[in-house]
């Protein structure tokens, strides 16, 4: 008889989930001369020879984020197996950032039908030549639509009224801003750390405060325990939720969606905030990490145990890749030894309200 | 060996051409019934499993996110897994995998297709499916590539139409005893089917599905939980699924490879090692009416082209000896396509429980097999149902006194209402993307522009590969190099298209082909035929690349104006247009 676990009842994980290997490409504005499928096959064999595993035999099954109107590609599933060593393999489509993806994985291999699986997400967004209609498309089609705003409203408005019930800052939000480019110098992947004036954009939220779109792939290869080598990093706990899609009736005061899938990741950790050593967390806008930071119970941490990277204000913007890149960063930190115990949480952008959280320990 | 999941509960919305509710509601329609199918509530529900093929039949950016309060997600954990037409099926597999884990002890998984909203025809959400570089300035539709498969598969092993045609009209009947259906017709014969309009040769109307509004949804949940549920659990005894390469025009369309290891997957799963004694009851996927025998092979449940000879003697009616499409299928049920996959998992839900009322398959079934198809030709989704068999108890004995789904609705309205209702709104997305070809294909751009075919070859499996990739799918490694290849190939399979996208009848029939190329290991690309007669072609038949004149070539697969026969006697004026009908606002 298995070991019971549910959503709301704390039961340590039956079987441990963790990374056997990473790999990335790209994480540039642009990558000229380099399709998609070139970026992706540069990533999996990346994290393929970091797992020192064979996907053509030894990875079991493979799952990739994407969605649809990112890539200009209906059935975008279509075009992923063969760069990622996955034809005639068991593949399937996460519609959603890239965390969720390693949700989906973690399930798979709990499950007993896997025991090595690959997540893979990407942005090409220098192919995107229209962001905003695509954004837009996302909204209400009879409600919101016909109004003619930008998705990115939503943004100025959630600013607006998140500093009014939290009593925050707009300083301390531009601070973020500086202290995030600022922690990018070091990171390899960052293209985005110099310093940038604050021009209006959508009041309050200014231009200085929002994370600018790059190209890039990450492809991590999750594997049962007994498939990591030693000092491997796990990913103890996983949830995922999300609030009212309809702007008229969600939570406007908070990010609802995250804090709950934070409490489900960390029950499923056996954690408490106050364990976390380092976070990277969502920071699409300057005002995002910090109310994140708030769903997250981690208001308290050192700033500079905050997106160590840079987050996608140094890094850019990954969009559906976006919680991938957050892993990678808090994996590698978690490697070096720098922590123990890594958070990453991941928001799919306006008008989602979709939140993923990881606890990650070594 | 991992956990037992069950299904415990099943309910759907009608399915329809154009429904008055939007998207949201076909879900809650869906999943207000299956829970109430077995008195379950939505704070009894841990997860939601959520799936929905093309955004672009909705007309709404990240679906999943649109659609979820509608599936009873508010604020409860989702995910929208999504493989093209395999979607319905994956979707259990999903509810499976969540459950199974640990992480969720009832679960409800939903499939919603609104096609209608999709204008001027909801064909154009599968024009953007084709390559962006390579296919889709040929202008190329879905009509197109399912007559390829077709056409292959009927060559391949000598079949006709009359033998393709006897499953779509089985369907048909059997969907007449289905309260949800769309085109159920107790009636209809082969010779209805031979006799409709033929849209791509040889794929002719009533061959086709039809396009659906619609949605289902079943309730799955842990051992614990389902024997606290029902007193008949039908059990996920397996699940299966597999993804084919991209490069369609590089397999041979006659067999799904796919669907037999999506296939050998969940039977290796279920323990089931003679599925042609062990399957009691199977759903293929039969969007077409070729695919269902298609399928029936990759299940192993026939020989290689053996499925249409067992329909013929009645082996697949709903009774004989393995009865296929109890429901009616897609053909008959209808065609939302997520919604059509998951509806065949409520049947077999049905079945294994013996109260499919009318459409009750005889004798007592106790295991069944699921399929779904999608993508690019390419993806199989297979699950394994079983109940546990043996008599069933007394109280539960008595036939049901309807047949389910039991309270299936939908409002249909017709194109008119639809377009007048209150609360319609059009908009046009307009994205524009301007998409890198990347080293490989814009290396074979360039080739074309000076009148070369260029492919990449791999030293380690010692193919030449066109369309040309920078890595080795097979061996997963970067190719070696460069090679051109001769201009001269042979038609592996072809089409006479007669309608353009949105079904408007061609002036002149349009001759779609996968041309395989002489110089390559089964290489080859999705071009069109001129020069000759439709009544001409013939599968392997030669032919050569005419071009474009240097001036006019860009450096684009339309370079190539088309492929026309070798044999000169075969040549007529009647030269092809590729790209005449490109159907997209995009830069390449």
């Amino acid at each position: 008889m298995r070991e019971r676990v549910s959503f709301d009842i704390h039961v340590a994980m039956v079987l441990r989930v963790g990374v056997a290997g990473v790999g990335w490409s790209g994480f540039a504005p642009t990558t000229l001369g380099t399709s998609y499928k070139e970026l992706m096959f540069e990533a999996a064999r990346l994290a393929y020879a970091d797992a020192a595993l064979d996907p053509r035999s030894e990875i079991d099954s493979f799952v990739c984020c994407s969605e649809d109107l990112e890539e200009g590609t209906s059935i975008f599933d279509e075009y992923v197996p063969d760069q990622l060593g996955a034809v005639q393999r068991p593949v399937h489509t996460v519609a959603s950032d890239g965390l969720f993806g390693v949700a989906t994985a973690v399930m798979l291999i709990r499950s007993g039908v896997a025991s090595t699986v690959a997540v893979e997400s990407h942005s090409k967004a220098s192919d995107i030549v229209s962001p905003g209609r695509i954004d837009r498309f996302a909204m209400d089609p009879v409600l919101n639509r016909p109004l003619g705003v930008s998705a990115t409203v939503l943004a100025g408005l959630e600013m607006r009224r998140w500093l009014h019930v939290s009593g925050r800052s707009e300083a301390e939000c531009a601070e973020v801003a500086v202290r995030n480019r600022a922690h990018a110098k070091e990171n390899p992947r960052a293209s985005y750390a110099s310093p940038v004036a604050p021009t209006p954009f959508f009041d309050p939220l200014t231009r200085d405060q929002v994370a600018e779109p790059a190209d890039g792939c990450v492809v991590l290869v999750l594997a049962a325990e007994e498939r990591l080598p030693a000092g491997a990093v796990f990913i103890d706990g996983i949830g995922w939720s999300q609030d009212a899609p309809s702007v008229e009736s969600r939570d406007w005061d908070r990010a609802a969606a995250a804090e709950r899938a934070a409490r489900a990741a960390y029950d499923r950790a056996g954690i408490d905030p106050s364990d976390v050593e380092v976070a990277e967390v969502d920071d699409t806008y300057a005002y995002k990490q910090l109310q994140h930071l708030e769903a997250l119970g981690l208001e308290g941490l050192d700033p500079d145990r905050v997106n160590p990277s840079g987050g996608a204000l140094g890094e850019g913007h990954l969009r559906e890749a976006n919680g991938l890149a957050r892993a990678l960063a808090c994996i590698e930190r978690l490697r070096a030894g720098d922590a123990h115990v890594g958070v990453t949480q991941s928001w799919r952008g306006v008008p989602s309200t979709s939140s993923a959280v990881a606890v990650m320990r070594r | 060996m991992s956990p037992r999941v069950a299904v415990v509960g099943a309910g759907m919305s009608k399915f329809v051409r154009r429904a008055q509710e939007t998207g949201k509601e076909l879900s809650w329609i869906a999943a207000r019934e299956a829970l109430a199918s077995c008195e379950l509530k939505l704070t009894d529900v841990d997860a939601v499993c959520l799936t929905s093929a093309p955004d672009a039949f909705d007309g709404v950016h990240r679906k999943g996110d649109y659609l979820a309060d509608g599936a009873g997600a508010w604020a409860k954990p989702y995910i929208r897994t999504y493989v093209g037409g395999g979607s319905g099926v994956f979707t259990a597999i999903q509810g499976w995998y969540t459950v199974a884990s640990g992480l969720a002890d009832v679960v409800v998984c939903v499939a919603e297709e609104k096609m209608s909203s999709c204008q001027p025809h909801p064909q154009g959400a599968f024009l953007t499916i084709f390559d962006n570089i390579l296919e889709r300035p040929l202008g190329p539709n879905l009509l197109w590539i399912f007559a390829l498969e077709m056409q292959r598969y009927m060559q391949a092993y000598g079949l006709d139409k009359r033998d393709i045609a006897q499953v779509a009209v089985k369907n048909k009947r059997n969907a007449a005893d289905h309260p949800a259906a769309l085109l159920g017709q107790a009636d209809i014969t082969v010779e209805d089917v031979l006799a409709s309009e033929t849209l791509a040769w040889p794929v002719q109307r009533l061959d086709v599905s039809p396009i659906s509004d619609g949605a289902v949804a079943i309730v799955m949940a842990s051992e614990d939980a389902a024997r606290k549920l029902t007193d008949r659990p039908v059990w996920v005894q397996g699940v299966g699924w597999n993804l084919d390469s991209t490069y369609w025009t590089n397999r041979d369309l006659a067999y799904p490879e796919y669907v037999e290891n999506a296939a050998r997957m969940a039977y290796g799963m279920a323990g089931v090692n003679e599925p042609r004694k062990e399957i009691h009851v199977a759903e293929p996927y039969d969007p077409f009416d070729y695919k269902e025998l298609h399928h029936l092979e990759g299940l192993l449940l026939f020989d290689r082209g053996k499925a249409p000879e067992a329909a013929a003697a009645g082996v697949t009616a709903r009774d004989g000896d393995l009865p296929c499409c109890p429901s009616g299928g897609l053909l008959g049920v209808g065609n939302p396509i997520a919604a059509a996959g998951l509806m065949k998992i409520a049947e077999l839900y049905w079945q294994l429980r013996e109260e499919a009322g009318a459409r009750q398959v005889p004798g007592t079934p106790e295991r069944g097999v699921a399929q779904a198809w999608g993508d690019l030709m390419q993806v199989g989704t297979v699950v394994v149902m079983g109940n546990d068999g043996g008599p069933l108890t007394t109280a539960t004995q008595s036939p049901p006194p309807q047949s389910p789904p039991l309270n299936p609705r939908a409002t249909s309205l017709s194109e008119q209402e639809f377009r007048s209702a209150a609360g319609a709104v059009e908009q046009r997305l307009d994205a524009l993307y301007d998409w890198d070809a990347g080293d490989a294909i814009g290396t074979f751009l360039e080739g074309l522009r000076e009148q070369r075919i260029l492919a990449t070859t791999c030293t380690s499996c010692g193919r030449t590969l066109v369309p040309p990739r920078r890595f080795c799918e097979r061996c997963f490694r970067p190719t070696d190099g460069w090679a051109e290849v001769p201009q001269t190939g042979s038609v592996e399979t072809f089409s006479i298209c007669h309608v353009t996208w949105d079904m408007r009848p061609l002036e002149k029939p349009q001759i779609p082909a996968v041309i395989r190329l002489d110089g390559t290991s089964e290489g080859g690309f999705l071009h069109l035929l001129g020069e000759v007669a439709p009544d001409d072609v013939r599968a392997g038949m030669e032919v050569e690349a005419v071009w474009k004149p240097a001036s006019d070539r860009a450096g684009s697969i339309l370079d190539i104006m088309y492929f026309r026969p070798l044999e000169p006697e075969l040549r007529r004026e009647l030269a092809a247009t590729a790209g005449a009908e490109a159907p997209l606002e995009s830069t390449v």
